[in-house]
């Protein structure tokens, strides 16, 4: 009678255990879906090609009519349904919000022969351009003279929307003067171009001196005193908070980077920092790695004659090659994500025309910059972290594939 | 000797070959002696720069390293550093996450290592490596965005209002799912590696399967656990973007209140970065040099307490 009653009591107490435990495996399941779909409904309106053509600034231009009176043009039928067309103008308007909720007046379509087609750009008094309206610039301000030749404003500024520029242009608009256009801005071109230098030229660095840290650790070097503390200094970089290699950065490889004639913090610099942040990441990878070769293949090398540095390279590297493969897709992952030490290093401005010396974001640090501004916005954020999780996505299914390689001798 | 050696094998090509590998080699051991004294490097000017707004003949006027060390506000505007507070809610936010985030890694690990189906355990694994590799700022715009939302309204609940839902409690939530997949992964190692002698043990004795996982498996691992543990707070110790989205950055403190703004050492790093010399960026430095210090000393105590509760060998 006790044991039976002891057994029930068991019973209730290890099935309330193994209820929480299933219950708290459940947690990581949902925040990882809370976290995909938050991101996914905030940022994938904003998802498409423009966003990765688009420059981050609007550019604001005068322009003026050089032929200032209008025709009669035909409406394309492939204009779609919230297009507003002007016939006197060969010109078609959409409204759009903006990520900054902001009501605008797109251009949607322009004709070919339209005078607003061939327009001079007279932002710069001393410096006339030509100018052509282009399919997406924002019509801020529009002058224009009706009948009676007096001047009238239409436009965005005015409270209009698409369809009733559109109907001010057909019907009172009799000459138009200038006007005042934005192009769109809030893409990211620039912040990928700078992602791209920078994976570039970190890897650049920091794959040699990785690699060869691992062959002469691996390889050559004995177990002495002096080569222990190289190793516990390379593990020990693995802990240190990247906030304080962003530190490390701009005192001590600022210098360095001013011989390349950068005078600020720079893409240049967030490189630097990038490439010392890897190399605990590469040398670990290629050092497993090379731990698989076996050793009779070094033997077998060196007793036909092959000299060590023959040996590494024709046959010891060739064998690691999944390993490093996995130390440059982990590298990747962890520049694309890095943003704390490149605060620090690459400077927080959105460049649209990045250099290699001056300022520039990374796709991780535009986020940050869109974040901490007085409004952050939530939806460009959104947006930039999807393409950010999709490559991270894509690199970890990589990784995962070429360890299974790895696991078995692939040579 | 000679007559071992074929004779079309000249022996100043042969010393040439030698000579190369020599090079080779010392670019080699150059390379590593780089890698290795990076972290010299780094302790080393971070040290320098960060003492020296402390230094007398500093330009922007020295600053007492006392009242900076156990000061209980910072107000940049008004040139006052005290980053005693900020110690403190720093502890505050690592230690809360690691408190909420270790039973649930423990639990997690656990059912993936022993109770979980091979298939379930793959999507497990899988998931807690997703939650590793997310980086830090996507994590950040999650948590200003759907954890800040959820606990304004659990305030609004209580009746106490929040900053937007920046609070310490945000802060410690987001920390929570950030060291998750750490100390999960690492109790994973360390359940897997427990010796399956001692569960056999334990149930031909007679105790149950979940008795089993909880005092003989667990138990044992609780060396390699710890150890996830101390890499979770390290981390949560170093996370600087994420937190510095939710943390609100109090003016004075320490924070005690869950639903109050805090601030953290790596939010006050990065809070405000606009110039690039004087005090205010300099101090910065000296902010570093006290994460460095906090996370060793805490890492100290720790591996002092794994070694008395881990298992002697």
């Amino acid at each position: 009678m006790k044991v039976s009653g002891n057994r029930k009591k068991r019973k209730v107490y290890d099935g309330v255990l193994q209820g929480i435990t299933y219950l708290f495996s459940g947690i990581s399941v949902v925040v990882l879906l809370a976290l995909f779909i938050f991101i996914f409904s905030k940022g994938s309106g904003l998802i498409n090609s423009d966003l990765l053509k688009n420059d981050y600034w609007s550019q604001n231009y005068l322009a003026e009519t050089v032929n200032s009176t209008s025709g009669t043009y035909e409406k394309p039928s492939d204009l779609s349904e919230e297009a507003y067309f002007s016939s006197k103008w060969g010109i078609a308007f959409v409204d759009h919000v903006d990520a900054h909720k902001e009501k605008q007046i797109l251009v949607e379509y322009i004709d070919e022969a339209s005078p607003l087609a061939a327009m001079k750009d007279v932002s710069i008094k001393t410096d006339i351009k030509d100018f052509s309206l282009e399919v997406g610039m924002q019509i801020e301000k529009l002058q224009f003279t009706d009948v009676n030749d007096s001047v009238k404003l239409a436009g965005g500024i005015m409270k209009q929307n698409a369809q009733q520029l559109a109907e001010t242009l057909d019907q009172s608009a009799n000459t138009i003067q200038s006007m005042y256009v934005k192009t769109a801005g809030g893409g990211i071109r620039g912040s990928i171009l700078s992602t791209l230098y920078l994976l570039v030229v970190s890897l650049c660095i920091a794959l040699p001196i990785g690699i060869a840290s691992a062959i002469y650790l691996n390889e050559y070097a004995k177990k002495t005193r002096f080569n222990a503390l190289l190793r516990s200094g390379i593990e020990t970089l693995t802990g240190v908070p990247s906030i304080v290699f962003g530190l490390m950065g701009v005192t001590v490889l600022f210098p360095v980077t001013q011989l390349f004639g950068a005078t600020t913090t720079s893409i240049l610099l967030g490189s630097f920092t990038m490439s010392i942040i890897l190399l605990p990441t590469i040398i670990r990878s290629t050092e497993e790695a090379l731990l698989v070769v076996p050793q009779h293949l070094r033997d077998a090398s060196l007793s036909v004659g092959a000299n060590q540095s023959q040996t590494i390279f024709k046959i010891v590297l060739p064998c690691a090659v999944p390993g490093m493969l996995t130390g440059i897709l982990l590298s990747i992952g962890r520049i694309i994500g890095e943003s704390a030490a490149l605060i620090y290093t690459m400077g927080t401005f959105i460049s649209d025309q990045p250099t290699l010396t001056t300022q520039g974001t990374s796709l991780a640090v535009h986020i940050w910059s869109v974040m901490s501004g007085e409004q952050p916005n939530f939806e460009l954020a959104s947006a930039i972290s999807i393409i950010i999780l999709l490559f991270v996505l894509i690199l970890n299914f990589a990784v995962k594939l070429l360890s299974k390689r790895l696991s078995k001798a692939w040579y | 000797m000679e007559k071992y050696v074929r004779s079309h094998i000249s022996s100043e090509r042969n010393a040439n070959k030698l000579r190369k590998d020599q090079i080779l080699k010392t670019i080699f051991q150059f390379a590593a002696i780089v890698s290795g004294s990076a972290i010299v490097l780094i302790v080393l000017f971070v040290f320098m720069k960060g003492i020296q707004p402390f230094l007398p003949g500093y330009e922007a006027g020295q600053v007492n390293f006392a009242e900076f060390l156990f000061g209980t506000t910072w107000r940049q505007d008004q040139g006052i550093y005290g980053v005693g507070y900020i110690i403190i809610n720093t502890f505050l936010s690592a230690f809360g996450a690691l408190l909420l985030a270790f039973p649930v890694s423990v639990l997690t690990a656990l059912f993936i290592a022993k109770i979980a189906p091979k298939w379930l355990a793959g999507i497990m694994t899988t998931i807690v490596e997703l939650l590793a590799s997310i980086p830090s700022v996507v994590y950040g715009v999650f948590a200003a965005g759907a954890i800040t939302t959820m606990i304004m309204n659990l305030a609004n609940s209580f009746g106490v209002v929040t900053a937007g839902g920046s609070s310490l409690l945000a802060v410690v939530l987001l920390l929570a799912i950030m060291i998750f997949p750490t100390i999960t992964s690492l109790s994973i190692t360390a359940i897997r590696s427990v010796d399956p002698t001692l569960e056999e043990g334990s149930l031909a004795l007679g105790a149950t399967r979940t008795q089993t996982n909880f005092k003989v498996v667990l138990i044992s691992a609780k060396s390699g656990i710890f150890a996830g543990a101390i890499l979770g707070i390290g981390r949560a110790f170093g996370e600087a973007t994420a937190v510095a989205m939710v943390a609100g950055n109090k003016l004075f403190g320490p924070t005690f209140d869950l639903f109050d703004i805090t601030r953290t050492l790596t939010s006050t790093m990065l809070a405000g970065l606009k110039e690039t010399t004087g005090l205010d960026y300099d101090i910065r430095f000296s902010v570093g040099l006290v994460l460095m210090a906090v996370i060793l000393i805490s890492n100290l105590i720790l591996n002092a307490i794994k070694k008395k509760v881990g298992n002697h060998k």
